[in-house]
């Protein structure tokens, strides 16, 4: 939804009302009460500096892959892929770093098979105006095959010292990737607002037709896209394996179900591009996140999990179908 | 008119900085990794379960654990691996977060487990592991190249009494990814099988990726049976009860049951009102029952008398002895529930094995 005012003159309290009618400011608020129910439910260790670095170290590496791939989501080509790419990156890499490569050499080479990844599914969709569901699905069960096919015994232990000191490390309480991925989902979030290109891959995924009109080269957006989304799932396959120092072949198995839930309480569309802000997604992560260590540090069963998520996200759509649509549209 | 768009920075920033201000003021209680539990001094047991699916006895095993811990006035926390290493990885934050004073785990995707040892050692947390060995690890488990053998001897028997060892195929359901678990459960099967039917020909013995698990199994099988259209007198051992059970299944929808008989391991799926009629027999371990051998190294641990550490299947801390079982056997052997509740109330120090192993017994 649109708000026909003249910011600079409107109240800030107004202002504030107006924000919390967004998806974001829904997320906001339901992350702003699972905190207070975590801090009444668990109490001040719900806060502690260890609990903290659990949850940003679980949350960091879907952060990275979903903000990357909220790109593809915001000009409106789903690439339902991720989870499976993740998988195929950190074995990929995981193989190459235990037959001996430079670790340098092996994340160059995986985030290029990220590239060509991207660029099957651009050329499929984007090229010969394939479905991009049927497509990414596809490409999903491939990759998935590909990763049993590769590890077909005991999967090497790969650890990468540096890097599993950047996954696993932290900043004070504050664990390092999981500020490195807020850092991404700022600049994101900066890009798709305020620059002319974050503009055009809105404006390709809310009304291709109409981008077109107006110069802006859809097909290219969209592919560059697509390729930025399996890049951001091949890099986060290699954040899991410094995370892990391996990779099993079910790795990522339906990482993209819970990456793309998030993304959705967070205001993003799979069905119609132009819509969300990176800033959801974090919001989104960091609720997901937050839910699952109340569940966990509680020692409750974390099938209950899956409820949970499922009726924020059912919430998250109704309310956005009560506003009567998003901001963008 | 200008049209301007939300401003999801400022909720944001709004946001994480209650957050942040929550941090502030509720951090003190500590950090790093065993910090965050209050310890009372009661001795704390973390249980985390594997969490595969169609895998009742690891949930149970957790369940077994926990009578175990209470009948000793112990505090108990459990977790789901949830069949995933990342979620093992987080699972050790938390057991070490919690403070607690062991660890006991099955953990169905150890790829992670070198890490997870790492986090362990640096708590200086002991760990029981269950059927899958880590440098460091109490390792309690089966005898996986004695269940192996067992099982290829059982199948052997009743393919000579049924067929005179007149066999085409001899299907090998695979999970190598155990690596050496999978060859001593299936390769000692097979090896067992053509010592007790010598005249099976090599070229009868076919192994696929079935990955330990049902679903798996039932996908890939069929590729086998479509690449010996000819074979009718068939024989499938595999890594576990899943994996048989998958290749069985896949028999009975191609229409290729006649002759198929297979003899699992693990025992999961021999027992109960579903048991797959191809399915002759299995190994049982009495998975569920596993938390009652490991409470031997747990009893220790508790009493500040810290065994040795014995961290693989050659040298096991505690070995768990295989039972073979006949289909018809199993029928008489108490469902999984009862066992559970058998357990809970038995005199410390009894095993499963020595309630309801046929051989036991008799």
């Amino acid at each position: 939804m649109t708000v026909d005012i003249d910011a600079g003159r409107v109240p800030l309290t107004r202002r504030l009302l107006a924000n919390l009618n967004g998806p974001v400011g829904s997320i906001a608020l339901t992350l702003a009460v699972t905190l207070i129910i975590g801090a009444v439910w668990v109490g001040p260790r719900y806060f502690s500096a260890s609990n903290i670095e659990i949850v940003g170290t679980s949350i960091a590496i879907p952060l990275i892959v979903g903000v990357l791939a909220s790109f593809a989501l915001l000009a409106g080509v789903v690439d339902l892929s991720i989870g499976s790419m993740v998988g195929f990156g950190a074995v990929a890499f995981n193989q190459l770093v235990g037959a001996g490569m430079d670790p340098w050499q092996a994340a160059g080479l995986t985030l290029l098979t990220g590239v060509a990844v991207g660029a099957v599914n651009a050329y499929v969709i984007v090229g010969l105006g394939a479905e991009p569901l049927a497509v990414t699905l596809g490409m999903l069960t491939l990759l998935r095959g590909l990763c049993q096919a590769i590890v077909i015994e005991a999967p090497p232990t790969t650890l990468v010292e540096p890097l599993y000191d950047l996954t696993q490390g932290s900043i004070g309480s504050f664990p390092t990737l999981l500020l490195i991925a807020i850092g991404l989902t700022l600049v994101a979030a900066g890009f798709v607002g305020k620059t002319r290109m974050g503009r055009a891959i809105r404006a390709v995924g809310g009304d291709a037709r109409a981008a077109g009109r107006v110069g802006i080269p859809v097909a290219r957006v969209r592919v560059i896209a697509l390729i930025v989304s399996a890049v951001g799932a091949a890099l986060g396959g290699i954040l899991y394996v410094g995370q892990l120092a391996s990779a099993s072949n079910i790795l990522g198995t339906g990482l993209e179900f819970q990456i793309y839930a998030a993304l959705m309480i967070g205001g993003y569309s799979i069905t119609r591009g132009g819509v969300g802000n990176p800033i959801g997604a974090l919001l989104g992560l960091l609720v997901v996140g937050a839910i699952t260590n109340i569940l966990n540090v509680q020692f409750i069963d974390p099938d209950y999990l899956d409820i949970i998520v499922a009726l924020i996200l059912l919430g998250a759509v109704l309310l956005d179908r009560i506003r009567g649509g998003d901001s963008f549209e | 008119m200008k049209h301007v768009p939300h401003r999801p920075f400022t909720l944001a920033a709004a946001a994480l900085t209650a957050a942040a201000l929550g941090l502030t003021g509720c951090s003190s209680e500590g950090s790093g990794g065993g910090g965050g539990g209050e310890d009372d001094g009661t001795f704390t047991l973390g249980f985390a379960v594997g969490g595969q699916p169609d895998a009742d006895w690891q949930d149970l095993q957790g369940d077994v654990a926990q009578a175990l811990a209470e009948q000793r006035g112990w505090d108990f926390v459990e977790l789901s691996n949830d069949n995933s290493e990342a979620t093992a990885t987080t699972n050790a934050d938390l057991f070490i977060q919690e403070g607690v004073d062991l660890v006991m785990m099955f953990n169905g995707q150890p790829s992670a487990n070198p890490v997870i040892a790492k986090k362990y050692e640096d708590a200086g947390i002991p760990v029981i592991t269950f059927d899958i060995a880590q440098e460091g690890w109490y390792f309690v488990g089966v005898d996986n190249a004695a269940a192996g053998t067992a099982g290829g001897t059982a199948l052997g028997e009743v393919a000579k009494a049924e067929w005179d060892c007149e066999v085409d195929l001899v299907i090998s359901a695979e999970g190598t990814s155990a690596g050496q678990i999978n060859e001593w459960r299936t390769g000692n099967a097979r090896e067992a099988v053509a010592e007790v039917c010598p005249d099976i020909p090599e070229d009868a013995y076919v192994s696929y990726e079935a990955d330990g698990n049902l679903t798996t199994s039932l996908q890939n099988a069929p590729g086998v049976f479509a690449a010996n259209p000819d074979a009718e007198n068939i024989l499938v051992v595999g890594i576990n009860d899943q994996a048989v059970v998958g290749a069985l299944q896949a028999a009975t929808q191609l229409g290729r049951d006649d002759n198929i008989m297979g003899w699992g391991q693990d025992g999961g799926l021999i027992t109960g009102d579903n048991v797959d009629p191809n399915l002759a027999g299995s190994v049982m371990y009495f998975l569920e029952g596993y938390p009652a051998f490991a409470f031997e190294i747990a009893d220790a641990i508790a009493a500040g008398d810290v065994p040795e550490v014995k961290d693989t299947g050659d040298d096991a801390a505690v070995s768990v002895k295989p039972c073979p079982v006949s289909q018809e056997e199993a029928a008489e052997v108490p469902s999984i529930d009862e066992r559970v509740a058998a357990l809970a109330d038995a005199e410390q120090g009894t095993t499963a094995y020595d309630l309801f192993c046929p051989a036991a017994a008799g």
